[in-house]
């Protein structure tokens, strides 16, 4: 149980940190409460008192979106819902609809923020992998001699283990900007023990772009979660897809790469193998999707469909 | 402190409240004001019994703090009947037979709701995935899916309106027809009390003290410091029972509360009564318990090994009970087989996960008459229990069931119903208990785990000679119905098989695990489990299709079952026969028919699940259906 | 291809009601004022329907309709004992024994319309709210016929008992007669296994229970739908486990239930084998339905990928690892042939 005696709901940047700082050490900040309230509970934290709770959901900054050419900026309160029903969302992060639709429920991806999803800091968190293959960075804020002052980092340095982020005790998480990636093809895969409300054992999200012949990969973003303490990005994966055509072989080849990453607490052998069949059914998709179907080896597209 | 100042609408109508800063929007909309249409679940977001619309949104009301409706317009499950007049999709929850305990129905009448919305022409994959966040525990979801797809008709006219209405029962022969369920309305309309949504005046709320070690002993318990609080109103343990203290199915092991000793973790220790839920559960972490730890034992099969830690001083063994089933000479049997095969299975344990948490609600009436209401699923055997446990007579001791939000068997142990009466009897107030869904899955009984050695004897055409089946079964810390299901599961282990020769042991045993109950099969589940696969592995063996060696060896009209009891009609061949028509069986070995076979993804599968059927749809509208 | 279909069969059998021991139900009936009627029993509804149940077979057998009937009311200290609500017992015994109460009520208003009418007992026939003598012109509304009773200082009640003639378990092998009604019943399953992940999907069950005779069809199969669905929770995700005693799947994130994205299409196939020792012939599907159902699922996996599952739940690492496994074996066994 969450138990607070005071609970602020704010309407600016500029009141939130002023709350912050009048309550220091005995507050606690919220956005869409999804997994807050949840750990307040016997068998995770138990019975909480936190005195205030302050709740930043309603500040318009954090709320706003905004796409242009080539940059997205994500307030860090945007539910994950607006991904499944925002199209110029849809469009220029391809990867994020496919992810949503993995992501708890309907009903709370309308609650659940993307920046809750970062600052949690799960290593089995669905959001972080495709933000991380959008090259997101992470908007930081704080208040400090009476300015708001900022910072930016990408989200893979921002995530520094379970639960640990670099986010400093005065500051809050204001936004993400991502790179717009339109035209590329996506793949999100997912592995729980069911299909809906479920907790990843191993998730990936894939994009890809195919240059003007169709026959090679121009581009290619990958990030994997549930390996290891944060999710990586695959940057040698993606380089070398960069390198060569698109063959049978060397999709394997790729496939092999990430394997030896796999470094979580249990389960590493199921996730090795999931790796490796995960990031070649990723790849054929996204291949797929990024309007390349018919070059792929019909052997392979059958074996792993 | 300051309490928030809520101004919102809620179902069409205007509120202004003062509300306390912690609650959740459940607790305002269920405790401040009294919608309890909407249901706690689980307290964290898995369940979906507590979704409400908020500003036309769905959420699930126990993620959302109270404060977050400060100006917001909400719909509850009580709002969707305009009128009393049941809407479209919670008639056709009502024709489609979709909601049985009805605990899950009011968040679910909500997903669906929200599931038209958003898409009035979704199908049924989509609906699916739109439903996705609500758990129900009884219907397997078929027939609400088929209830959403027949409001999505009705609504969209492509099914009459009378589609929803009564189907017809000739010359008044009910007995056969589909009548609709009588409490359905109540249940889709929200209407319906489970003892979690009663209140009585001047009632109190009981919060529960639990043993965080398996096994130790209590060296004290002083109360003194919770039963001082502002606002608590009673405390009680054990000393406390003025009877003979103990209860059980079978055995009357387990006290009201623990009585010397604790034997496995949450079980209850103490019990306090205040107006306030949270000065309840504050006072519960002033109660001191000396606990002297225990030696603990975890594993059936350690438990019965000599030397290990004794839970019960009437079992050193730690056997609670054993069965035993004998026909004819198993050595002879497999002498006379042509074929051996061995095997070993194993089973878990299984939580009930009723969507209604146990709840109950206990006081004292005017003619000193001890009264539970609960769902209980054996008030005649609960008031016998608890006559003695009081030591009142049987007529000063009345148990009303109160709608049972899911049972499964779960609801049979008497787990909190005496500790509601001995508050009752000690403060003089109606006392209610509520447990959280973590108290549930900790403290209450499980699906019995086992494991199970198999041997089994077939001559070359597949008939069975003899049958050798020892299964042990971890009955956890008490005995509740675990004689009974070692009972039935031994005399169903073999199967609907007629076996010459069987030898079936089943051990229920004493450990410090969460204790093990009944549940839906009771013990024939586990050990069905081994004889039916056991069977498939023997049908590969031999070259068999597997419906072959169940025919070979299927007990007929007439047969004597393996406790040698005479059986009149037996109608195992014609489910047989009736199962291997309706899934067009194809007949083969297991795993050897190859890729030419042509059974597969027809008629009675669904599509294979891929997420995103909302996107397909948009992506492609024409061909969503045929995907 | 990546994704393996199979199929598996399984079979059961059940006792019906308490087991190996005296069961037992009463039950009390009145056909009251406006041809409504109210049965009394100790037990009744967990959410299996048997409220509909009952009331079903007190309008048929009273000849009033279901929705005239009020069923009440789960008290120890105002109603009959039923016992508990449990052991696929409650259409057997409870179901039983309103047949009885309401026979017993319906012929004390037999009684008075036969003399009111001059006609025979046996020529009174009663449904659906109407009551009449056969082959006469006579006929009234059960609310008149009610009202007559009364009149004539009848008040129509029955009140009966079921019980079972049923013993205990010899001690040293068993034998014994633990139910006197036993259902039968086949299931047959078709799983899709992905290779990759070892994730099993039920696609479709086939599902032939012996119910003795379907009150409720429906309520039937949703008995049958809802057991295979928490049969299959268990047998693919649902494991509640302890370390040293304490419980690391405390809540529903940890401890799974199957969604609606996890569940098959169920097809049920109702079979009547009617109990010739009860007056109603009916049995009962509440436990059985969730039998087959594993061991359906495991035997489906096992044909379609070749692994066999012997110790629950199939989650996709065991399943992965089994075709890993397999795999490895078959390479090992090429590598020996060569």
């Amino acid at each position: 149980m969450l138990i607070c005696d005071e609970y602020l709901t704010l309407a600016s940047l500029d009141e939130a940190f002023d709350a912050m700082a009048r309550h220091r050490g005995r507050c606690r900040i919220i956005a869409g409460a999804t997994d807050t309230l949840p750990w307040a509970r016997e068998g995770r934290a138990g019975d909480v008192e936190v005195p205030v709770l302050i709740d930043v959901a309603r500040i318009p900054e954090l709320n706003a979106r905004r796409v242009d050419g080539t940059r997205v900026r994500l307030g860090a309160a945007v539910p994950i819902q607006r991904f499944l029903d925002d199209p110029a969302l849809a469009k220029a992060l391809p990867v994020m609809p496919q992810c949503a639709i993995w992501f708890a429920d309907d009903q709370i991806r309308e609650s659940a923020t993307i920046g809750g999803n970062v600052i949690n800091a799960s290593p089995a968190a669905d959001g972080t992998p495709p933000l991380i293959a959008h090259g997101a960075r992470v908007e930081l804020a704080a208040k400090r001699n009476g300015r708001i002052v900022r910072r930016e980092m990408a989200v893979e340095d921002f995530l520094q283990g379970p639960g640990k982020t670099a986010l400093e005790s005065d500051e809050l998480l204001v936004g993400l900007d991502c790179e717009a990636l339109p035209g590329y093809g996506a793949s999100f895969e997912k592995v729980g023990h069911r299909r809906s409300l479920v907790i990843s054992v191993v998730c990936l999200a894939a994009l890809v772009k195919l240059d003007a012949t169709k026959q090679k990969i121009e581009d290619a973003r990958l990030a994997i979660g549930g390996i290891g303490p944060v999710p990586q990005r695959l940057t040698e994966v993606e380089s070398f897809l960069r390198a060569g055509p698109l063959t049978a072989e060397r999709l394997e080849q790729a496939a092999e790469m990430p394997v030896a990453l796999v470094a979580s607490r249990s389960r590493q052998e199921y996730r090795r193998e999931v790796v490796r069949g995960f990031v070649l059914r990723a790849l054929m998709t996204a291949v797929r999707n990024a309007g390349g179907a018919s070059l792929l080896a019909p052997e392979l597209e059958a074996a792993y469909a | 402190m300051p309490d928030l100042r809520i101004e919102a609408t809620i179902n069409g109508r205007k509120i202004a409240r003062n509300a306390k800063p912690h609650l959740r929007l459940l607790d305002f909309l269920r405790d401040d004001l009294g919608h309890t249409g909407t249901k706690e679940g689980c307290g964290a977001g898995e369940c979906g019994t507590c979704s409400v619309f908020v500003d036309g949104v769905l959420l699930k009301s126990c993620l959302v703090p109270a404060a977050k409706a400060q100006g917001t317009r909400i719909e509850t499950v009580e709002g969707l009947a305009k009128a009393g007049e049941l809407s479209v999709l919670q008639q056709a929850f009502h024709k489609a037979g979709a909601s049985q305990c009805g605990y899950c129905i009011p968040g679910m009448v909500m997903a669906a709701t929200a599931a038209l919305r958003a898409n009035p022409f979704a199908d049924r994959e989509e609906i699916k995935e739109r439903l996705g966040g609500n758990i129900c525990r009884c219907t397997g979801y078929q027939k609400i899916f088929d209830a959403v797809e027949l409001a999505r008709d009705v609504q969209n006219g492509r099914r009459p309106a009378s589609a929803l209405a009564e189907e017809d029962a000739a010359d008044g022969a009910f007995i056969g027809v589909n009548v609709r369920r009588l409490d359905a309305p109540s249940k889709v309309s929200g209407a319906l009390k489970y003892a979690g949504d009663m209140v009585m005046p001047h009632m109190l709320h009981m919060a529960v003290l639990r043993s965080p070690h398996a096994h130790a002993r209590i060296v004290s318990i002083d109360t003194s410091e919770a039963e001082a609080m502002d606002g608590v109103e009673g405390v009680i343990t054990a000393a406390d029972v003025p009877g003979v203290d103990g209860f059980g199915v079978f055995v009357h092991d387990q006290p009201i509360m623990a009585r010397g000793k604790v034997r496995y973790v949450g079980e209850q220790v103490a019990a306090v009564a205040s107006e306030d839920p949270l000065i309840a559960r504050r006072a519960l972490s002033k109660i001191k318990v000396v606990y002297e730890p225990l030696p603990a034992v975890f594993d059936a099969h350690e438990a019965m090994k000599a030397g290990a830690a004794v839970l019960h001083d009437y079992a050193p063994d730690n056997i609670v009970k054993h069965i035993p089933i004998r026909v004819g000479d198993v050595a002879k049997g497999f002498a006379e087989s042509d074929l051996i095969v061995e095997e070993t299975y194993s089973t878990q344990q299984v939580e009930h996960a009723y969507l209604e948490p146990e709840a109950g609600l206990a006081y004292v009436d005017a003619d000193g008459v001890v009264t539970i209401l609960s769902p209980s699923q054996n008030i005649t055997h609960h008031r016998h229990m608890l006559s003695r446990i009081i030591a009142q007579p049987i007529n000063k001791v009345r148990f009303i069931m109160s709608p049972v939000g899911g049972g499964f068997g779960g609801k049979e142990d008497m787990v909190y119903q005496g500790m509601l009466a001995l508050m009752a009897m000690k403060t003089r107030r109606p006392v209610r208990v509520v447990f959280t869904r973590e108290e549930s899955i900790i403290t209450t009984a499980k699906r019995h785990p086992s494991h199970t050695t198999y041997k089994m004897g077939l001559t070359r055409d597949g008939r069975i000679k003899a049958v050798e089946i020892k299964m042990i079964s971890d009955g956890g810390a008490y005995g509740m119905s675990t004689e009974g299901v070692m009972r039935k599961a031994a005399i169903l282990a073999a199967g609907p098989y007629a076996i010459p020769n069987v030898k079936v042991d089943t051990y229920g045993i004493y450990t410090n695990n969460t204790p093990s109950g009944a549940f839906r099969s009771f013990g024939a589940l586990q050990t069905q489990f081994a004889t039916e696969t056991h069977l498939d592995i023997c049908a590969e063996k031999l070259g068999l299709d597997p419906f072959e060696i169940r025919r070979v060896n299927a007990m007929r009209d007439g047969a004597s079952t393996h406790t040698k009891q005479a059986l009149k009609s037996v109608s195992l061949t014609r489910a047989l026969d009736a199962a291997e028509k309706a899934a067009r069986w194809e007949p083969g070995v297991p795993n050897m028919r190859g890729a030419t076979r042509g059974d597969l993804n027809g008629e009675g599968t669904r599509p294979s699940c891929t997420l995103g059927a909302r996107l397909a749809a948009a992506a492609s509208p024409k061909t969503s259906e045929v995907a | 291809m990546a994704k393996k279909r199979g199929r598996g069969v399984a079979a059961c059998w059940y006792g019906i009601a308490r087991t190996a021991t005296v069961d037992r139900a009463g039950a009390w009936a009145e056909i009251d004022d406006g041809g409504t009627a109210k049965i009394v029993t100790g037990v009744t509804e967990i959410g299996e329907g048997i409220l509909t149940v009952l009331a079903q077979i007190a309008a048929q057998e009273l000849g009033v309709r279901p929705q005239d009937v009020t069923i009440g009311d789960n008290d120890t200290a105002r109603s009959p004992e039923a016992a508990h609500a449990g052991a696929t017992r409650q259409t057997y015994m409870i179901g039983n024994a309103v047949a009885l109460a309401s026979r017993q009520a319906r012929a004390a208003l037999v009684d008075v319309l036969a003399k009111h009418w001059s006609v025979d007992n046996q020529s009174i026939k009663t449904a659906a709210g109407e009551a009449w003598a056969e082959g006469t012109n006579h006929k009234m509304p059960m609310s008149d016929a009610v009202h007559l009773a009364k009149a004539r200082g009848v008040v129509p009640v029955g009140s009966a008992s079921f019980g079972t003639d049923t013993t205990g378990l010899d001690p040293v092998d068993g034998s014994g007669r633990p139910w006197q009604a036993y259902v039968f019943g086949c299931q047959v399953a078709e799983v899709e296994v992905d290779t990759l992940t070892g994730e099993v999907q039920v696609l479709g069950i086939w599902a032939v229970h012996d119910v003795g005779r379907a009150v409720n069809p429906r309520g039937v199969e949703g008995q049958i739908e809802g057991g295979i669905v928490q049969a299959l929770g268990q047998g693919l995700m649902e494991d509640y486990r302890t370390v040293n005693g304490h419980a690391t799947t405390p809540n529903l994130a940890k401890y799974i239930l199957p969604t609606s994205l996890d569940v098959p299409h169920v097809t049920s196939v109702i079979l009547e084998d009617p109990d010739p020792l009860g007056p109603l012939g009916v049995k009962g599907i509440g436990e059985p339905a969730m039998i087959p159902t594993i061991p359906a699922v495991m035997n489906a996996i096992y044909d379609a990928v070749g692994v066999r599952i012997t110790s629950l739940p199939a989650t996709p690492e065991k399943v992965l690892e089994g075709i890993i496994a397999r795999t490895a074996k078959r390479n090992i066994n090429r590598v020996a042939a060569e």
